[in-house]
């Protein structure tokens, strides 16, 4: 029974990190440079999930359940903008003079998934919940 | 051997059997519901209308054998109920096919897991109680006083 309580906790654990990457992405949907101040547009994350949980504590767990198996850089191209005020516009003479590339992040999309994220997180908590009651019926045999 | 008379007569066997499969089969159902968003993954489960034919054909064998309502079970494994070392059984699930198939090649049913799982904390809860009620039963015996 504990490998099925090991099993929801993972899948909260992998849609709370597909949470955060989708927080990530909507807070750095207008970020047009890195860190080091250099026009480097920020690249949407995405979360790559898959069967089976090595970290979990049970065996049961470890071949069942869910985890993260790779957070992705989207290659889609890069949102264009038509500024050429703004300091990071490409020069007179460039194909793309005056435009700025901003982050390939649609909010639209991140909302969606954001919602999706968070229903199916409610999903392994109602499982959770239903191991929980199992578990304390089991115990109630005893007298 | 009184002992073990006493822990196989009457239903105690099916029930023990009954909360075992509803144990292992949350196993499957958390599994399913955890990996509701993972890409080519496929919903499996055992049914539940195959345990039962799985229990009843025990019960039945049990019954041509000793003649009664008493004696250890004997388990015939089935498609996706397979006999272990220890005079067990466990689960082996198989591919449900049912549900649309997403754009992900994930199947997932939500609705259909939650009511399985809902169905299966039910079933275990019967199972348990009616456990309790005949140990409880048993106490009552060895005691000799009600």
């Amino acid at each position: 029974m504990y490998g099925s309580l090991d099993i929801s906790v993972s899948g909260m654990t992998a849609q709370r990190t597909r949470l955060e990457a989708i927080a990530a992405n909507i807070a750095n949907a207008d970020a047009i440079v890195d860190p080091a101040g250099d026009p480097n547009p920020f690249r949407r994350r995405m979360v790559h999930l898959a069967p089976g949980d090595p970290t979990s504590n049970t065996l049961a767990g470890r071949a069942g359940g869910v985890h993260v198996a790779d957070i992705e850089l989207d290659d889609a191209p890069f949102r264009r903008v038509y500024d050429p005020t703004n300091q990071f516009a490409f020069p007179e003479g460039h194909p793309e003079a005056g435009y700025v590339l901003y982050p390939n992040i649609d909010p639209m999309i991140e909302q969606v998934n954001a919602l999706e994220a968070a229903r199916a997180y409610e999903a392994n908590i109602a499982a959770a919940e239903a191991t929980k009651t199992m578990l304390g019926q089991a115990l109630r045999i005893l007298g | 051997m009184f002992i073990r008379e006493l822990a196989t007569a009457d239903a105690l066997p099916s029930l023990e059997a009954t909360v075992r499969f509803a144990s292992q089969r949350q196993q499957i159902l958390a599994h399913n519901i955890s990996n509701i968003d993972t890409p080519d993954f496929v919903q499996k489960d055992v049914a539940p209308g195959e345990f039962q034919e799985f229990l009843s054909a025990a019960v039945d064998r049990r019954r041509e054998r000793w003649g009664g309502h008493r004696g250890e079970m004997e388990w015939r494994q089935t498609r996706a109920i397979r006999s272990d070392d220890h005079g067990g059984f466990r689960l082996e699930p198989v591919e449900a096919r049912q549900g649309l198939m997403f754009h992900d090649r994930n199947n997932r049913d939500v609705e259909r897991l939650m009511q399985d799982m809902v169905e299966n904390v039910a079933q275990h809860r019967v199972a348990t109680e009616l456990l309790r009620s005949r140990y409880s039963l048993l106490g009552t015996a060895i005691a000799g006083r009600i």
